[in-house]
């Protein structure tokens, strides 16, 4: 591909690099792009390099205006508008390939270029990542060397030139970068943003369908970091609280009191007891407006810019979803009781009975049969747990990533029928069972589990660690959780043993060979992440604060900012100023030794025209002196050699060193007084 | 000499015309220079239209990224900020330490396309690129590269208006290198003159006939027969018809005719009579006789010019050619 690259006229190979530049630009938002407009872009770039290869005339605006009158057609059908962030990013992404069609004037370039950065930068709504980040930086500088490139209008640079150049700028234009990103006031959005914004981010989700958990297994991407102040709880006691779903129509779970304000619902109730557990929570952007914690968190985490509550099932919300990477600190208390002691203080324990009319059959005849077994049929709560344990775990029930499709009976089918399937398939058969069993129950989802970092000491939940089990109402108790799928698979739960998802060969074959290497690329991988994330995602107002205060700012606002941004400004501008007059006295060196020559040779008697080379001073210095003078001869081989340093062709021999020079030339013996002019003999 | 645009009416464009002012006493306070070596003070830096763009495009990227809140966002920005500023220093470097040397001009014909030879130095280590060069107003560019710690020659065209000794044009030099959002200029002001000769006549009538030659030496030569003379070496300058062919066809060497012995008639180019067909005006009939000493001169003939009172004495060759069309171009 160079090679024919290099014989290609030099408009072709600017093009198809532009092209190609714009190509990686758009590849990453395949995935979020409509399908149409993928197409329609990669179609229309590869008409243009097509055109670029065989230097055919552009097409007429004709066509032009045809495409992108479809093209808008196309995106108000999709997006149903054309403004908000998918709609921007679609449209956007068709003019830039539109616009490649129509680069007749150094205008159009420069347009091109421009939507160039803008898709650059939406690239980011979807992923802020590492590797999105350098991925773009790459993008960033094939944008950078083509502008150079079209600004150099001589011959045929290589590209590789254009590319330094743009490097260059990109490196020396970082410290600007880093003094504009840690000072930069991080304001809050100057208007609304469109709900879209936040879409395209996976998680718990606030209902539960049975079958969503089981995808987001497949999912190893990282949910939450904990760093633990002290010594870290078991693992499997390790359960982060999300939504607590109780109401069931068959189909899907739902939380009871969605929709109360948290005044309206009951207490909580909750008593903690023994020391508690304190950690640092950074969350991922999951565009959900809850917080994970570890059961049980009385005390309101301490988030900024948010107001967490709590909800009487122990979760806690905050007003708005979290579209960014949050960094919160909370304490647990992993021995708590909560919930309603008696019976008679629980009225609204009958929303945990409730069973949808007309499903699961044979679960509600399994729960009489219980009931007719002489045990159990004045049993309490716990003996009813522990039987239902038993038969999950003696009844041949499989732990799967892929328990099949699920009909209407859901809770029948794993009952009886299929008797597998993975942790939302057990623990919501589990509750309809114990709701059949006149027990109060519910489901609760979160992360369970976590895996230690051992390269920076951070704790990683991933989505794959997503759970869901349940909580029963035991008398004099209160809420209890129960977890159906430690029984049915031990390891979930106890050694954090995953069911793998397939992966790709190459980490298969990576694994095969080494397992302790590969997982040690892992750790130093998130470790890596982390700290980007820690650092550049997080890096919020708050940390702009903190660094304020750690400069002495009694108490910093983000005025104080602008104000040291503004001083930084002014003191760059000095120092530029400065540089500019030592500039102005600077001489270059070759030129500082040529002029201390003139000087000794002036001084002798020897008299110069203005700018004579050295070359000519020599011939001047040999005319004046007598062959014999050693010294002389010395000078004007030196003179001889400060000309080849500067002009003589490079290459064939090398010349001296300028240093070498600056030291002969002190060393030289140069003449006092010269003899007379020889030419001013008379004649 | 172009230079001098036609002033805009104050009244119907007050703004042009106080730019067209300004630039004006702005140039006239340049000093005239053969060399000129570019510094901050003579280098000139403004944003462009496409950096007045990027500016605009740097807002809305940073509106998106405050508005949806990516710090990554803001990272961008301010990498494409950071990277704007430093293009912004190389623009201004690019031109900042040249050294422009003026070839001294050749003489130029009216209204034929002309050249000027610059010779740009570099003293820097690395090349600088994309450099334009043109005669102020002009807007024919050429464009080059300066190789580090070395040199090039530009040759700038222009065309020359009016017949005369005037001061090469007001140059400029200017560089949009590496992103062409700013434009760094110079303007400089050589102090070489150009002799412009009048713009020879494209179809002049045939030479005039000559006078008698004066003295006694011409009634001693033959009537002509219409044959050569002699023949003798070719000497330089010798205009080709001169050659003989043939000859030069069996030796190695070039031989002419004796064209001297030949002419036994005065020609004698004159203000005075120039023929008809033309007005009283003076810049036709100079035209003319440039056109005619040119062709007096292709045909190898001795020819003297008279422009009033000023006289050259008949002649022929180069040095006489020149000293005729410099009599012409000053009268």
């Amino acid at each position: 591909m160079l090679q024919p690259l290099s014989t290609l006229p030099r408009e072709a190979r600017d093009t198809l690099f532009l092209l190609a530049v714009i190509a990686w630009i758009i590849a990453p938002l395949v995935g979020e792009l409509p399908v149409w407009c993928s197409a329609m872009a990669a179609l229309l770039l590869l008409w243009r390099g097509v055109i670029a290869l065989r230097s055919a005339p552009l097409p007429s605006r004709w066509w032009l205006m045809g495409l992108l009158l479809l093209a808008i057609a196309a995106t108000l059908y999709t997006h149903r508008t054309l403004m908000g962030r998918d709609a921007g990013v679609t449209f956007i992404v068709v003019l830039l390939a539109l616009k490649t069609l129509e680069m007749r004037a150094r205008r159009d370039a420069f347009v091109i270029f421009f939507l160039g950065f803008f898709t650059l930068l939406s690239n980011f709504f979807f992923s802020q990542s590492l590797l999105t980040a350098a991925s773009m930086l790459v993008g960033l500088l094939g944008l950078l060397t083509a502008l150079v490139n079209s600004h150099m209008p001589v011959g045929r640079p290589p590209l590789l030139q254009a590319a330094k150049t743009a490097g260059w700028m990109a490196l020396l234009g970082a410290p600007i970068m880093a003094v504009l990103f840690v000072l930069f006031p991080r304001l809050a959005p100057l208007w609304g943003v469109p709900s879209d914004a936040m879409s395209g981010r996976s998680g718990l989700s606030a209902n539960m369908q049975v079958g969503t958990i089981a995808k987001l297994a497949l999912d190893s991407s990282i949910a939450m970091r904990i760093r633990f102040d002290g010594a870290a709880p078991e693992q499997r006691n390790m359960y982060f609280r999300g939504p607590v779903l109780s109401t069931f129509d068959g189909r899907e779970w739902r939380p009871l009191y969605m929709g109360f304000p948290p005044l309206v619902q009951t207490a909580t109730d909750l008593q903690v007891q023994g020391p508690p557990v304190k950690y640092q929570v950074t969350l991922e952007a999951n565009n959900r407006p809850w917080l994970l914690v570890l059961d049980a968190t009385p005390e309101r985490p301490d988030l900024k810019g948010y107001t967490p509550t709590m909800t009487p099932d122990l979760q806690w919300v905050v007003e708005r979803p979290m579209a960014d990477l949050v960094r919160y600190r909370a304490e647990s208390y992993p021995v708590f009781r909560h919930g309603p002691l008696r019976e008679a203080s629980a009225l609204t324990l009958v929303d945990y009975l409730r069973l949808p009319f007309g499903f699961n059959p044979r679960t509600a005849q399994l729960a009489l049969e219980m009931r007719r077994d002489p045990r159990l049929a004045r049993a309490d709560t716990s003996t009813l747990v522990n039987a239902v344990m038993e038969r999950l775990r003696t009844g041949g029930y499989q732990y799967t990533l892929e328990p099949g499709v699920y009909g209407s009976h859901t809770a029948d089918e794993f009952w009886f029928d299929r008797k597998e399937g993975f942790c939302e398939h057990i623990a919501s058969s589990f509750v309809l069972l114990m709701r059949a069993l006149n027990v109060p129950a519910r489901v609760v989802t979160g992360y369970q589990g976590g895996e230690l970092n051992g390269v920076d000491g951070f704790w990683t939940v991933r989505q794959s660690d997503a759970h869901a089990w349940a909580e029963v109402w035991v008398a004099g108790q209160g809420w209890v959780r129960v977890d159906p799928t430690s029984a049915v698979a031990p390891g979930r739960t106890g050694s954090l043993q995953r069911l793998e998802s397939p992966s790709s060969a190459f980490t298969q074959a990576l694994v095969t060979v080494s397992p302790a290497f590969a997982l040690n690329l892992r750790a130093l991988w998130e470790a890596t992440n982390n700290r980007w994330n820690q650092w550049v995602l997080n890096y919020s107002q708050a940390k702009q604060l903190d660094m304020l205060r750690n400069l002495g700012f009694e108490s910093p606002s983000w005025e104080d900012l602008s104000y040291v941004l503004i001083a930084i400004v002014v003191l760059a501008s000095l120092v530029g100023a400065a540089w500019a007059l030592w500039e102005r006295h600077r001489q270059d060196p070759w030129l500082r030794l040529y002029h201390r020559a003139t000087l000794r040779l002036q001084n002798a008697g020897l008299a110069l025209p203005p700018n004579t080379p050295p070359r000519q001073m020599a011939a001047l210095l040999k005319a004046r002196s007598p062959a014999t003078d050693a010294g002389l001869s010395s000078v004007h081989d030196w003179l001889l050699r400060l000309e080849a340093w500067r002009y003589a062709a490079h290459g064939k021999d090398k010349p001296p060193a300028l240093g070498l020079l600056q030291r002969e030339f002190r060393q030289l013996s140069w003449p006092k007084r010269l003899a007379p002019l020889a030419s001013a003999r008379p004649k | 000499m172009q230079a001098t645009h036609a002033q805009p009416n104050p009244l119907l464009h007050p703004v042009a015309h106080v730019r067209s002012r300004f630039q004006t006493w702005w140039q006239s306070r340049l000093p005239l220079r053969d060399s000129t070596t570019l510094t901050q003070r003579n280098v000139y830096i403004l944003p462009t239209g496409p950096g007045w763009m990027l500016a605009l495009t740097l807002g809305v990227l940073l509106v998106s990224s405050i508005n949806y809140q990516l710090n990554l966002g803001y990272v961008l920005t301010f990498l494409l900020t950071g990277s704007a500023m430093v293009g912004m220093h190389v623009c201004h470097g690019t031109l900042r330490g040249l050294t422009m040397n003026l070839v001294a001009p050749d003489a130029q014909f009216a209204g034929a396309s002309a050249t000027i030879n610059i010779n740009i130095v570099s003293e820097r280590r690395s090349v600088r690129h994309g450099i334009g060069l043109a005669v102020l107003g002009s807007g024919h560019w050429s464009w080059t590269d300066v190789p580090a710690l070395g040199s090039t020659k530009v040759q700038i065209a222009f065309q020359p208006e009016r017949r005369g000794l005037h001061p090469v044009p007001a140059l400029t030099a200017e560089t949009r290198f590496p992103l062409g959002t700013f434009r760094v200029w110079t303007i400089w002001r050589p102090a070489a003159k150009v002799l412009v000769y009048p713009a020879p006549e494209a179809h002049p009538p045939p030479l005039p006939p000559g006078e008698p030659r004066a003295g006694g030496a011409a009634s001693v030569q033959r009537q002509s027969t219409g044959e050569f003379d002699g023949v003798r070496a070719y000497r330089r300058g010798d205009p080709l018809k001169l050659v003989v062919w043939k000859k030069a066809a069996k030796a190695d060497e070039l031989v002419s005719r004796d064209a001297q012995q030949v002419q036994r008639f005065e020609l004698w180019l004159d203000l005075a009579h120039t023929g008809a067909g033309l007005s009283n005006a003076l810049e036709p009939k100079l035209s003319r006789l440039c056109a005619w000493v040119l062709l007096a001169e292709k045909q190898g003939l001795m020819y003297g010019l008279r422009l009033g009172g000023q006289e050259i004495a008949p002649g022929s060759g180069e040095a006489h050619k020149r000293a005729c069309l410099q009599a012409l171009a000053v009268h």
